[in-house]
């Protein structure tokens, strides 16, 4: 068994094969796909509670990964972000001194959330300057209905 | 939290606040083999679990050549005592056996319905024979797809 806690650099490598043997577009379509067929619980979660199951998924998946991070729903003004302040992803791929992260490795938070995300109409953004010192911000913002502010 | 009847709620954590067990990795894990055993073949996914094998456990390897059987056992111990698994190790006549009697990553994933594939286990046939291998030892692994319940042995390789 690879335990969960060796994960992610099986994960790293797995990005590493696919980019040698189809370029970052194997890549990236490895991501597309896994987006649809595993991010199922954040897609019903979105479905069902919006901005609040955004809240609710991330509550789940960064405490059990032990991420150091602030993480921010305000319903008012319909945002949602998360404050990444230690990737523990990320974080453990750079103290691994044996093996090298996959160089577009943070990319795929970018591509498997903004994909569950944006059919709902939320603006998803994230900020990834900074994400190879295991930093980063994300931003969900509801948009306002067609109509409003107009 | 903070004033969740307003609207607003607010999720602070350091890192040492939780301990990093998330085991929904192994369903992302299982659905990368379903994907490359359907894209690219079964060749191609035991070619990605070797690499995995001489790359990121490149240490355990070392560690067998040089502390023989119990670097191994206490690899799986560590880490099928941190998932939670029911499992024995022996070691009996220069031969380590694992006895896994309930799988926490089959289990988990049966727990979320994300088996995707009845080949999960090759990560662990695979990723044994490679790490292994780089070190003169042999390994076999007996399971059934999907039960969670497996025999692993593992012996120094005659010189």
């Amino acid at each position: 068994m690879i335990s969960c806690t060796e994960f992610i650099p099986a994960y790293s490598e797995l990005f590493k094969f696919l980019e040698a043997q189809g370029g970052k577009e194997a890549v990236v379509r490895f991501w597309e796909d896994l987006s649809d067929k595993f991010l199922t619980n954040l897609h019903d979660l979105t479905a069902t509670k919006g901005l609040a199951g955004c809240f609710e998924y991330w509550s789940h998946s960064l405490t059990e990964e032990a991420a150091d991070f602030r993480m921010t729903l305000d319903e008012k003004k319909g945002t949602f972000e998360i404050e990444m302040r230690h990737c523990p992803s990320r974080g453990r791929l750079n103290e691994l001194k044996h093996i090298e992260p996959y160089e577009h490795y943070c990319e795929h938070c970018d591509v498997l959330y903004r994909r569950v995300l944006e059919p709902f109409g939320f603006k998803y953004n994230i900020d990834l300057s900074t994400c190879k010192d295991a930093t980063c911000k994300l931003t969900v913002i509801q948009q306002p209905a067609r109509g409003e502010n107009e | 939290m903070l004033d969740p009847d307003q609207g607003l709620r607010v999720l602070d954590c350091k890192a040492t606040d939780h301990e990093y067990l998330h085991k929904d990795f192994h369903g992302a894990l299982c659905y990368g083999i379903k994907y490359l055993d359907d894209h690219f073949g079964p060749e191609a996914t035991t070619a990605y679990l070797r690499q995995v094998g001489r790359s990121y456990f490149a240490p355990l390897s070392q560690q067998l050549r040089d502390e023989g059987l119990a670097a191994l056992e206490k690899h799986w111990r560590e880490i099928f005592t941190k998932e939670g698994g029911a499992f024995s190790l022996e070691i009996q006549d220069g031969v380590l056996t694992l006895t896994v009697h309930n799988c926490p990553a089959i289990a988990h994933l049966k727990r979320i319905n994300q088996l995707f594939t009845p080949r999960f286990c090759e990560t662990t046939v695979v990723v044994n024979e490679t790490v292994c291998g780089e070190a003169g030892y042999k390994c076999s692994c007996h399971y059934e797809p999907g039960e969670g319940r497996c025999v692993q042995k593992f012996w120094k390789e005659k010189e």
